[in-house]
């Protein structure tokens, strides 16, 4: 066959009605696919990735081969194909996009956990300490890791990816408001984090701004928190600090007993109040120990190793 | 010692931006209010246009079955302004909200698909049924997703209506439901899809080929159809597949 019609027919459906000829144009459209698809894995740095291009292209394939012998019918179905790849292009870049999304809120999830550790270390003598590095490491947080997923998250739709990035944010409101707590004895406001963030990418981009639900559900988790710290700083003999946590604690779930009903999807959340409200039952309780018992308490200040049972309280870490 | 604390001096602050984030949810839970009363239009919509469709089955094609389904397609395009419109004062919240008319969008994407296909024979494009419901893709889109999954939807009604079709006397039917359907199969396979819903959709598309496959095959066997050799090429590529 002349190469020139051969061209020709590959460029123009319309025409393509003997079969062999068909055939090629198939084949070069196959070829022209397949080399665009080396060309965007050979851009791709990450292997994963590669191999993800790599076996599309392979399902590619093998869609492509059974049709180069059905389409000597049709020439109107081209256009399906290529709204399908449109469609293709949309869902791998949405995928693509989660993964990263992701990828960037288990860093954030992972070390604003250790940021909490680092509070819980707590104790009398060394709290400027502790504090100063805690906030340290919370800075080094936000700007490494929340920055990376602010920046993933620039203009985009938030609430489309929102289950990608949740527990993330909802840990790192924790450690936040955690800091602030211990550090003021205040409550960090939603407001300010979300100034905090701002900065953290180009304005004009519209960062990541957290929404209300996760930062509600990260004062759940806060509370939990604070429990632990409340039972620690007992067993110090801060008995003072511990019912400054109370009544904290006290006015957080009072607060929400009020939002929970208005929330969005509140299963979580309705969890999480009950589990508050057994942390707050365990703070007041401790607190009541101490209370009624102060004075036989006293002397087991001495004692190296902590011993809670007195508390009436034997699992802590539940 | 006994004296209780001043009802804490923490709460200025706190109990403000609570009593925010009270009147935030409270707004957003009235928007949300709105949107389900007009999905609950939208759904009986929904019901009323596909029971009007599922008339196809009864008989052979009836112009008049299609232009009163038809219909209903103008009522969808009228509630789908209005949850524009609600949407239109939250902006930027599109995701949040979507969950709530995300399953009435399939089926109305399915319906006006299975109509679009009778009329045509052919696949409405995602823009083109953007543009029969209505929808403005800067503010009010169609997510592809949603859309995709309309037309899984509607794959699982064509075997049922080859089946029909024949029996009504139309042995040509089964060929052009097969046609589309393998076309319709083969340029979903070029999709990357997650684990999700609508991969499990997808996967439910062959059981509707091969049904298809067969009833095509049953009246080909006995020479009922209009037989010309092409037909016979996409049933063996089918096969291949």
């Amino acid at each position: 066959m002349d190469p020139l019609l051969k061209m020709t027919s590959g460029r123009n459906p319309v025409e393509g009605v003997g079969g062999g000829r068909e055939l090629k144009r198939q084949m070069l459209m196959l070829y022209a696919a397949c080399s665009q698809r080396l060309s965007s894995s050979l851009m791709a740095t990450k292997p994963q990735r590669l191999h993800q291009i790599a076996s599309g292209a392979s399902i590619l394939g093998s869609g492509k081969k059974p049709r180069a012998m059905t389409t000597s019918t049709a020439t109107s179905d081209s256009p399906m194909r290529e709204e399908f790849a449109k469609y293709t292009d949309y869902l791998n870049q949405l995928n693509d996009k989660r993964e990263r999304v992701v990828k960037a809120s288990r860093d954030v999830t992972m070390n604003s956990k250790k940021v909490i550790f680092q509070v819980h270390r707590m104790s009398k003598g060394n709290r400027e300490d502790v504090l100063a590095k805690a906030e340290n490491d919370l800075a080094a947080v936000t700007d490494q890791y929340m920055s990376k997923l602010v920046k993933e998250l620039d203009g985009t739709d938030f609430w489309k990816l929102r289950r990608a990035y949740t527990f993330a944010v909802q840990e790192y409101v924790e450690a936040a408001t955690l800091c602030r707590f211990c550090k003021a004895g205040t409550l960090l406001n939603l407001a300010e984090i979300n100034a905090s963030l701002l900065s953290l990418s180009d304005e004009s981009l519209e960062p990541l701004q957290i929404n209300v639900l996760d930062y509600l559900l990260g004062l759940a988790d806060l509370t939990g928190e604070l429990m632990r710290l409340a039972i620690g700083r007992i067993s110090d003999g801060e008995v003072e600090y511990a019912e400054k946590i109370c009544r904290f604690v006290r006015d957080i779930y009072r607060e929400l007993t009020l939002l929970v009903p208005l929330m969005d999807d509140n299963f979580e959340m309705k969890k999480k109040m009950d589990t508050m409200l057994q942390s707050l039952v365990k703070i007041e309780n401790a607190c009541f120990s101490v209370h009624v018992r102060g004075s036989e308490y006293i002397p087991l200040l001495g004692s190296s190793d902590p011993n809670y049972s007195f508390l009436g309280l034997p699992d802590l870490e539940s | 010692m006994a004296t209780p604390p001043p009802p804490s001096c923490v709460s200025a602050s706190l109990e403000k931006q609570f009593e925010d984030f009270r009147v935030q949810l409270d707004e957003t839970a009235s928007v949300r209010e709105r949107i389900r009363a007009v999905v609950m239009e939208m759904a009986a919509t929904v019901r009323l246009m596909n029971a009007r469709l599922l008339l196809v089955h009864h008989s052979l094609p009836n112009p008049d079955v299609l232009e009163k389904a038809r219909a209903q397609a103008g009522v969808l395009k009228g509630l789908f302004g209005r949850l524009a419109e609600i949407l239109r004062e939250c902006p930027g919240q599109y995701y949040r909200f979507h969950g709530d008319w995300r399953c009435e969008t399939q089926t109305a994407v399915s319906l006006i698909e299975f109509l679009h296909w009778l009329d045509t024979g052919s696949l409405l494009m995602h823009p083109e049924a953007e543009k029969i419901l209505g929808l403005d893709p800067s503010e009010f889109g169609l997510d592809i997703e949603d859309y995709l999954i309309g037309l899984c939807f509607m794959s699982n009604e064509l075997p049922r209506y080859a089946v029909n079709q024949v029996t009504a006397g139309d042995y040509d039917c089964p060929r052009k439901v097969l046609k589309f359907l393998t076309d319709l199969h083969a340029s979903f396979r070029m999709l990357n899809l997650r684990n999700d819903f609508l991969r499990k959709k997808f996967d439910g598309m062959k059981y509707d080929l091969r049904r298809v496959e067969e009833v095509y095959y049953d009246v080909k066997i006995r020479g009922l159809g209009s037989g010309d050799s092409d037909t016979r090429r996409g049933r063996q590529v089918t096969m291949n597949q």
